[in-house]
């Protein structure tokens, strides 16, 4: 995003509205620190700019990135999904991503509020990789990834800057606590935060096996969460 | 993804937040999917959602109901907030009845959510938790900000603009209801909660 310096009257309206904190007054003007800028267009959306300051330049590659994760309207064109880009749970029992004995983690880099850039994200990819765990093929984070043994991304994307993305995986049941202990350890390494997700398929009782694998790792699970109540259809048949 | 889980708050204060929303799985149900979200708008419609958005369009606060109605798309997600679980159970057997085959994802308190599932007789297929934060939780602001911010999950309502609503409410420049309205505008699909948030942004302005 940039400000038209003519017709900008530096009232600073938009300010408060830009997530990352990218809008600044500098002297009797407002400016858009273009490195922090995650192009997510909610300053110009908000429409409180009196003038119409507020434009988006054409993005270049791999600037679309920022675009491409951050803002909501904008469908990622690897996966057609609008958001991250990602259904994952949203349509299990349609795609049968998440079948019994088994669990998906998603590590929504930036996370409430602050951002990622690509390089932590690969930070959280490769730590994962080392432990065998499959990355969501339909994922836009695994189309960034050169190799996705090793969860490493391609090298010009590194320093872009997003809203946040998801690295996210399956694994069998038994594996996350291994896993949930190593995202903790990889927390540490990273210059942002993370939300973190865990998805079961529920059992025939109702039941939730990925409670107590969390719990047996030391992560308390939330009180709220989201529930696939089985509509769709075609229904994937159970496994 | 998981744009509606993360939802900070506590037990009482989350206890009237419920998103029902729709979703095509792309490449398998989705042709012709919009047709069957503006079923799905009709439906909950009828019980008054206090938030309605599509990630497509927007919210109803921000371009209106009949804009998001007249854009439906095949890769929409339609959502529906509402603030009382028993209103979700009847909207979830009206959803059933009806068959769209679209996935149908309720977002909220997993007790009082699996009451409903059991209530309209869709019981759960595939939970999704959150396990919290983590790395750099020190950069993050308070928990109450956190209450009112996370509840758009693309982070389209910045902290420093929750801030700023209650530095307004507390000079007597904008009222809790107001500020809530303002701050549901920027989230675009529709899930944040104007109720909720109105009455956390008063506790806060005090």
């Amino acid at each position: 995003m940039k400000i038209d310096e003519v017709l900008c009257t530096a009232c600073e309206q938009c300010i408060p509205y830009c997530p990352m904190g990218a809008i600044f007054l500098e002297g009797d003007m407002v400016k858009i620190s273009q490195d922090e800028c995650v192009e997510c267009d909610i300053c110009r959306r908000a429409g409180v700019c009196p003038v119409d300051a507020l434009y988006q330049p054409e993005l270049k590659w791999p600037r679309t990135l920022r675009s491409a994760f951050s803002n909501p309207l904008v469908s990622h064109p690897d996966t057609n999904v609008p958001g991250r880009g990602t259904e994952e749970m949203k349509t299990n029992e349609v795609t049968g991503r998440f079948r019994r004995g088994y669990a998906g983690i998603a590590v929504e880099l930036g996370r409430p509020g602050t951002g990622a850039r690509f390089y932590d994200v690969e930070k959280v990819a490769t730590a994962c990789a080392k432990l065998g765990v499959r990355f969501e093929p339909a994922n836009p984070v695994t189309f960034l990834m050169e190799d996705r043994r090793t969860g490493k991304l391609r090298p010009e994307v590194l320093n872009e800057k997003v809203l946040s993305a998801i690295v996210e995986f399956d694994l069998e049941l038994q594996k996350v606590p291994e896993v949930l202990k190593a995202l903790k350890e990889v927390a540490k390494e990273i210059d942002t935060v993370f939300s973190l997700d865990l998805v079961c398929r529920a059992e025939p009782d109702g039941s939730l096996p990925t409670v107590d694998a969390a719990k047996s790792a030391g992560f308390e699970v939330s009180l709220n969460g989201k529930t696939n109540v089985g509509l769709g259809r075609p229904l994937k048949e159970d496994g | 993804m998981t744009h509606s889980l993360h939802r900070r708050g506590t037990e009482e204060n989350l206890s009237n937040d419920y998103i029902v929303f729709a979703i095509a799985a792309q490449g398998i149900n989705a042709d012709g999917a919009s047709a069957k979200f503006a079923r799905f708008a009709e439906v909950v419609e009828k019980y008054e959602p206090v938030s309605f958005g599509d990630m497509k369009t927007g919210n109803v606060f921000s371009v209106g109901m009949e804009e998001i109605k007249k854009n439906f798309k095949d890769n929409s997600i339609v959502h529906a907030v509402f603030t009382d679980p028993d209103v979700v159970a009847e909207v979830l057997k009206e959803l059933k009845e009806i068959d769209l085959g679209l996935s149908i994802v309720v977002s909220g308190l997993l007790e009082p959510v699996d009451r409903c599932c059991r209530q309209a007789g869709t019981p759960r297929h595939t939970v999704e938790h959150s396990l919290g934060i983590w790395g750099r939780t020190e950069t993050l602001p308070g928990e109450k900000v956190l209450e009112v911010s996370t509840m758009c999950g693309h982070g389209m309502v910045a902290f420093g603009l929750v801030e700023e609503m209650v530095d307004r409410i507390k000079a007597g420049t904008t009222t809790p209801k107001e500020a809530a309205l303002e701050l549901a505008r920027q989230c675009h699909c529709g899930i944040f909660n104007p109720v909720r948030a109105e009455k956390l942004l008063a506790s806060m302005g005090k």
